[in-house]
């Protein structure tokens, strides 16, 4: 049985920051870890990325 | 493979989840399930892949594979034993909300784990701060009742007495749970052995050929689909109207990018996670995001995994789209679900015309109350749900008051509603007028008046739509907003929620008080018009006008009919 770090649960829900899917250990060879964040797969993190260049440039 | 033969086993394994289906309606106590049908079946691989559904409550459908490829994380799929049941409700590792319970049981030939025989369903009371469920003033998934991470209900065939124990104490109406409960276990059963009987009568091989096959079929149809909408960025925003605990609207914003035979639906931009009950879980982004697909796609695509790989779903975590613990989550199925859907579908509709419609009243007025029959002193709850207007179509006008884009789920018959619960049916009707206007008009939307009869009850509300209208689309008008309001016993005043009893929304709120003689009138959102006012067909016009779905002032002023 697992422990949540706050100690309330017995599972950690640790999601992907940009498509919020659950990682749980079987996904962890492939995740990716970039500014304190955790994402699922590579293709996540670039598409993070575009989209922030893409809306920054709208914004202008 | 040939299309015969694949035809045939695609065949077999809905009916299969349709007979389900039905085993689940007949054998269960509640009336969400045996008149409202608030459930689907299906079948799956070891993998947690979708092979076949029945064509019950499209929120559900949309919803399973993630809620599978959760569970099969979860389980050690080594320790599972002919003959056990597993049950789960966890939002947060895939379900739905607390009220959507799983079950699903293991199918073995000769020794082989083959797939899953799987039913949900939304059982209506399940512990939490209000009866029959929909605390619209939660704040935290505690107030909604029972948490059920995947666990074994039956083991080996046996029942594991201790889960029982825990699931019914924890509820006010244990017999029926226990019902629902066995009826869901009847319907697994049923298709563990259909499923087995199949796979054994051509041989697992052929059985795991045949099933690999219509999953690739499904999705070969859904990129033929997917590839003739033109390639680009389409966004669209709607708003929840507030989360039941502030007055707040809650922005869900999409983009969905599609790109050749492949579309992504990316949520990101929506609005931080509400306080309230209002917050959709992963499986709820998922699960609307291909309800929307599929409303717009070939209706005749099996629905299985297949037809779901050809779309990404990107659902910030943290936000009013996908709940973190311990958020509240119970009205993201009903309510925000068809919100996310709808601007999935609007924000298509530019480049899919022809199959685009306006938004339906989403929202499913969900209308609960639970109290102590004088005759038994048994504790009673239900949950109804409110049908509404569907939106204009570029063919045809909204359908009138109808269960919402992702319930399909019928209202409880007056006969049935006024026999079994202790309420007069004073008025049952279309709402005249409140269709959007347009070319093609939004469908009506539908009052519903009761008098409670003899009973002390609680009142629960979990609705939206009060004061942000249902859209039109492509120049059609809004759709009639939804209503609510009480008369107390004795008194000739209509009076909302908020002004009854001081509560902060008027769409969104737990446990009021009702006395014998107090009545209640529901109104539900009607559907937005499609295309301009002008286009619209002056002989439909007058048909409105005598069949009296628009009323003389709106056939002068909006449609410009001449006397």
């Amino acid at each position: 049985m697992k422990f949540a770090p706050n100690k309330l649960y017995v599972e950690s829900y640790v999601k992907c920051r940009n498509c919020g899917v659950l990682i749980y250990d079987a996904g962890r060879a492939d995740a990716v870890t970039k500014d304190d964040a955790i994402y699922c797969s590579e293709w996540c993190v670039d598409w993070e990325a575009d989209r922030d260049r893409r809306r920054a440039a709208a914004a202008e | 493979m040939d299309m015969v033969s694949l035809n045939i086993a695609g065949g077999i394994l809905v009916s299969i989840c349709r007979d389900m289906g039905v085993t689940l309606m007949r054998t269960s106590y509640s009336t969400i399930f045996s008149e409202s049908l608030d459930f689907t079946c299906g079948l799956a691989l070891p993998s947690g892949e979708l092979v076949a559904t029945g064509d019950f409550c499209p929120s559900m459908i949309g919803g399973m594979p993630l809620l599978l490829r959760s569970c099969v994380q979860e389980i050690d799929l080594a320790e599972l034993e002919e003959g056990d049941v597993i049950l789960h409700n966890d939002p947060y590792r895939g379900g739905l909300h607390t009220p959507e319970h799983t079950f699903f049981k293991p199918v073995f030939v000769d020794g082989a784990l083959i797939g899953f025989s799987v039913a949900i369903g939304h059982i209506c009371e399940v512990g939490g701060m209000a009866p029959a469920g929909f605390a619209g003033e939660a704040t935290e998934v505690f107030h909604e009742g029972l948490r059920v991470p995947p666990v074994k209900i039956k083991r080996a065939g046996k029942d594991v007495d201790d889960v029982w124990r825990l699931l019914l104490a924890n509820v006010r109406t244990p017999r029926y749970n226990y019902g629902d409960f066995r009826a869901m276990i009847a319907a697994v059963d049923l298709g563990e052995r259909r499923m087995a009987d199949l796979a054994r009568k051509h041989g697992i091989e052929s059985f795991r050929e045949h099933v690999a096959a219509l999953m690739d079929y499904s999705e070969r149809r859904m990129r033929a689909e997917i590839a003739q909408i033109p390639d680009g960025r389409y966004t669209f925003e709607d708003y929840m109207e507030d989360d039941g605990i502030t007055a707040d609207a809650y922005k869900i914003r999409v983009e969905v990018v599609v790109e050749g035979d492949g579309l992504i639906v990316d949520y990101h931009g929506s609005s931080p996670q509400a306080r309230g009950p209002i917050n959709a879980t992963l499986g709820v982004a998922w699960g609307a995001a291909y309800n929307a697909i599929l409303q717009l796609t070939d209706a005749s695509i099996p629905k299985n995994s297949g037809c779901f790989r050809p779309i990404r779903v990107l659902a910030p975590p943290g936000t009013v789209v996908n709940v973190d613990f311990p958020g509240p989550s119970v009205g993201g199925n009903t309510e925000t679900h068809c919100r996310i859907a709808n601007t999935v579908m609007g924000a298509l509709a530019p480049g899919l015309r022809d199959r685009s419609a306006a938004t339906d009243g989403a929202s499913h007025s969900n209308f609960l109350f639970g109290g102590t029959d004088r005759r038994t002193g048994e504790f009673f709850c239900c949950y109804d749900l409110t049908p509404v207007g569907w939106g204009g179509r570029s063919f045809a006008d909204g359908n009138d008051a109808v269960g919402g884009i992702n319930g399909n789920c019928p209202h409880i018959p007056v006969e049935v509603f006024e026999f079994r619960y202790p309420w007069h049916v004073e008025e049952f009707r279309l709402v005249d007028g409140t269709g959007g206007p347009g070319q093609f008009r939004g469908g009506l939307s539908m009052s519903k008046t009761v008098r409670c009869t003899d009973t002390e009850m609680t009142f629960s509300y979990m609705s939206d739509r009060q004061k942000l209208s249902p859209w039109g689309i492509h120049g059609g008008q809004d759709g009639g907003r939804a209503e609510l309001f009480i008369k107390r016993a004795g008194s000739e005043d209509w009076l909302t929620i908020t002004q009854a009893f001081n509560k902060p929304s008027p769409s969104k709120f737990a446990n009021v008080p009702i006395h014998p003689g107090d009545t209640i009138r529901i109104t539900s959102p009607a559907g937005g018009g499609w295309g301009p006012v002008e286009k619209r067909d002056e002989a439909s016009v007058r048909e409105d006008l005598l069949d009296g779905f628009i009323t003389p002032e709106q056939a002068v002023e909006i449609y410009g009919l001449r006397p």
